[in-house]
């Protein structure tokens, strides 16, 4: 296989090195020893050295979420989520994908989503419908929201809408490149995709971006590949704490409990902890997983339950278990696919809300 | 009867072992064989960088709790099948390593956290828990569990308890062994047992003491009720300069007889020419002592004022608490690649431990022994767990990559060499085999020069519980 000299060495570091091991979010969920970064490091080096075949360690290389958990844990700076890229781009480019996930990358190139979807629920297309019209700010919605997720889509309209917020929607929004990304890295056709939103996106000033995971993309991701973005790029926790601050968004505090639950893109990619606390804060009585912030734990999505549902399902049960231990009874999400995950846990006696939900009930 | 494995019977057994655990709960494939081949042992690790396969497991499984472990074992007992107890693998003496193949059982998924009792001041969790979330448990009620280990996060629960595991806050705290009140276990032939509700008692020999240390050769830890303390009110640390090892050895045993430290770190002279260069900016010889003590703030300042007079009785240098914090914020940050010692290098930790009249000879000996016969090693050598009684030595010897031979086997013969030199030497004046590591597959051979006929009464209790031997064979020299 081949291998860029840096990722070699961040592979062979390690590969005998124990220290993160107590923080991979699947991991800690399935038990499996191959669901750390030694492990993922140990296989890749042995493939490397020809003593195993690359095919045997693939589906090991799709369990990895891309949390950034173990690069944040590492003291020495070394990275287990870009040699797992590498890996996942060399594997596309020597056509050794495992079958499930040539699926997903053949639908994000054809459809520009990995679900395969080409329609968006009739409730989201009238409200995107309404805003139509070309303002100076645009609300990016992505993939997941838009096909997966579409009852928040709905309410992320409308909590602007209530703020008063003039802004447009693309019924054609392109896909942020985002997914093609998670599943082959720096591909020609990951960056294709990657510009030609860029693109759309220049054509305002500001673009807000609903998802944390289209939101790494897009504020950081595309520079690293080169995609020229001139539009300013927004977080919608960021956009929302401004219209708190601002007075736009005019919350009432209630005595309910919550907890946050971190998107891991926002706090250890963006370093944004802060913003949605600002709001949370002012409408509910905001109280702390012991994991939170840049320590969150990775609650699942919706993409990787395409092909591995039940352990999505565990992690999700994993962070419920973080939550009720401190006694909390409601949890408040900031990324649809970390809602999904966690609401699709049955019987958990946690209210899941996003923070929509918050700020309109 | 051995089985004579074919694929037939190996499909037969599969469908056993899933139907114990769950199919998702157990695999043949190759990524977890590889994964449980290699652990923190230099030698796996070097055998792997090699490009070598170590011995691999026919089946990995990974039951949730004693009621499948004992399904597991059941099987194993008919088919007479090895099993090997895997923690998180950051074993450093290859104890988790299936040399015989067989069943690899992976406890990780016995993660449960049963209870958090702060009036019985334990934690009741499965012993696949990784140490480090017993300690968010203990946390998230405002406790500790005080067991801070470098390996905090990167072992379980069981492992430390298996290989008897020490850490940084030992001397006012303890061992793993002081940190269990109940555990229960299933033996080889796969009853569940409980050992007594609390461990302190005269209702017998304790079950806890037997099965702690013996690493998967007994039966295998599923469950165990782990103390938690009170967050300290104040913790304060000191550095000291004495001349020699000597002096803060006598400063040491005094104090312990007045008041526990929660930490001691005791360096000998070649590593404290690296340190203290960078505490004080110049090079000093002598033996340089970190110290913390913590509790009460009351209890504290006392402790403190008891200290610092009882080492001034021994002409240390006071060099105030700047170090020990910074030493504290970052106690396991030594262990990252980039700061800890790596393959190429050869290296090792032959930790052992002894009464205060044994333990300097030790490391003299120790430090004689390697640098004697093998001159491209070097040693150092810290002591970082103290008693009323005696202390450890943690020493170290390291081989540049240079020096070590590139084929595997030529590199093992020298990693065996090293060993077996530098355990010998401690035997000979007074020390055991390993003070905290545990024996695994490294040190096995030794057991019986430490033990002599005592060995018997371990042959003895495995060939009792574990007649078909099938229990992690060659491990502790049973």
């Amino acid at each position: 296989m081949m291998m860029s000299e840096k990722c070699k060495q961040h592979v062979d570091s390690c590969r005998f090195c124990w220290m993160c091991h107590h923080i991979c979010p699947i991991g800690n969920a399935t038990g499996h020893e191959r669901s750390t970064p030694r492990a993922r490091a140990l296989g890749i080096s042995l493939v490397n050295r020809e003593a195993i075949e690359l095919s045997e360690i693939m589906d090991n290389i799709y369990e990895c979420a891309g949390c950034m958990a173990c690069v944040k844990e590492c003291v020495t700076g070394w990275d287990p989520v870009m040699f797992t890229k590498e890996v996942r781009m060399q594997a596309a480019m020597e056509d050794k994908l495992p079958a499930y996930v040539n699926k997903l990358v053949d639908a994000c190139l054809d459809c520009g989503n990995a679900y395969g979807k080409t329609a968006i629920c009739d409730t989201l297309r009238a409200k995107i419908a309404s805003h139509s019209e070309a303002t100076d700010t645009l609300l990016f919605l992505g993939t997941d929201a838009r096909y997966m997720a579409c009852k928040q889509a709905v309410k992320a309209i409308e909590v602007l809408e209530k703020a008063g917020v003039r802004f447009t929607v693309l019924a054609d929004e392109p896909a942020s490149g985002a997914q093609l990304d998670f599943l082959v890295g720096a591909l020609e056709e990951t960056k294709e995709q990657m510009a030609k939103a860029a693109g759309i996106m220049n054509g305002y000033k500001t673009v807000v971006i609903y998802d944390p995971f289209d939101a790494k993309a897009i504020k950081q991701t595309y520079h690293e590949y080169g995609v020229e973005l001139s539009a300013k790029a927004v977080t919608y926790t960021a956009f929302l704490a401004e219209l708190v601050q601002s007075g736009a968004l005019q919350a009432k505090k209630t005595d309910r409990r919550v907890v946050f639950q971190d998107p891991c893109q926002l706090s250890r990619d963006l370093e944004e902890t802060e913003e949605a606390r600002t709001v949370i804060s002012a409408y509910a009585q905001l109280d702390e997983m012991l994991l939170h912030g840049k320590e969150t734990v990775w609650a699942g999505n919706i993409l990787m339950a395409q092909y591995m549902p039940d352990v999505i399902d565990l992690v999700a049960k994993r962070r419920l278990f973080n939550a009720t231990s401190i006694g909390a009874t409601a949890i408040v999400t900031a990324s649809p696919a970390e809602y999904t995950a966690l609401k699709n846990v049955k019987d958990s006696g946690v209210e899941i809300l996003s923070i929509e939900d918050l700020i309109l009930a | 009867m051995q089985i004579q494995m074919n694929e037939f019977l190996f499909s037969m057994i599969l469908t056993e072992l899933e139907d114990a655990v769950g199919v998702e709960n157990c695999s043949v494939r190759q990524i977890d064989k590889v994964t449980h081949s290699v652990d923190y042992y230099w030698l796996s690790r070097m055998w792997a960088d090699r490009g070598c396969r170590m011995p691999e497991a026919d089946f990995i499984v990974c039951p949730k709790d004693a009621s499948e472990v004992s399904k597991v074992l059941k099987i194993a007992n008919y088919y007479k099948l090895p099993v090997t107890t895997w923690g998180a693998g950051g074993g450093t003496q290859g104890g988790a390593i299936p040399v015989c193949g067989g069943i690899l059982l992976d406890t990780k998924r016995m993660n449960k956290i049963y209870e958090v009792n702060t009036d019985g001041m334990y934690i009741e969790c499965g012993t696949g828990a990784i140490y480090k979330h017993i300690e968010y448990a203990a946390n998230e009620v405002g406790k500790a569990t005080m067991h801070y280990p470098s390996s905090l996060t990167c072992s379980t629960v069981g492992g430390f308890l298996a290989h008897r595991g020490i850490g940084v806050c030992s001397t006012k705290y303890g061992k793993i062994d002081d940190m269990v009140l109940q555990m229960e276990v299933v033996l080889p032939n796969g009853d569940i047992i409980t050992t007594s509700p609390a461990p302190k008692h005269a209702a017998g020999p304790d079950l806890n003491q037997i099965f702690i240390g013996s690493e998967g050769t007994l039966g295998v830890i599923t469950k165990a009720q782990i103390r938690i303390f009170d967050q300290p009110e104040e913790r304060r640390f000191r550095g000291f300069l004495f001349q020699d090892m000597h002096g803060a050895f006598q400063a040491s045993r005094e104090l312990l007889q007045k008041f526990k430290p929660s930490v001691m770190r005791l360096y000998d002279e070649a590593e404290t020419a690296s340190l203290i260069k960078k505490i004080v900016g110049v090079e000093r010889k002598g033996a340089f002592m970190n110290i913390a003590y913590e509790g009460c703030r009351e209890m504290v300042e006392v402790e403190e004022k008891i200290l610092l007079e009882t080492f001034k009785k021994y002409g240390a240098e006071d060099l105030g608490s700047e170090y020990g914090e910074k030493w504290w914020k970052e106690k396991i940050t030594f262990f990252y690649p980039g700061h800890m010692m790596d393959i190429p290098q050869m290296f090792g930790t032959m930790d052992t431990i002894a009464p205060y009249n044994k333990i300097e000879e030790i490391y003299w000996a120790m430090k004689n022994a390697i640098e004697t016969n093998f001159p491209q090693a070097k040693f150092i050598a810290h002591f970082s767990h103290w008693y009323e009684w005696g202390a450890m030595v943690y020493d170290r010897f390291i081989i540049e990559g240079k020096d070590v031979p590139q084929d595997p086997v030529e590199a093992l013969r020298l990693h065996q060499a090293v060993w077996t030199c530098g355990v010998r030497a401690a035997l000979a004046h007074g020390g055991v085999v390993n003070d905290h590591h545990g024996v695994g597959i490294k040190l096995g051979r030794l057991m019986k020069e430490q033990y002599g006929p005592a060995m018997q009464v371990f042959e003895g209790l495995k060939k009792q519980l574990d007649p078909n031997g099938i229990m992690n064979p060659f491990k502790l020299g049973l």
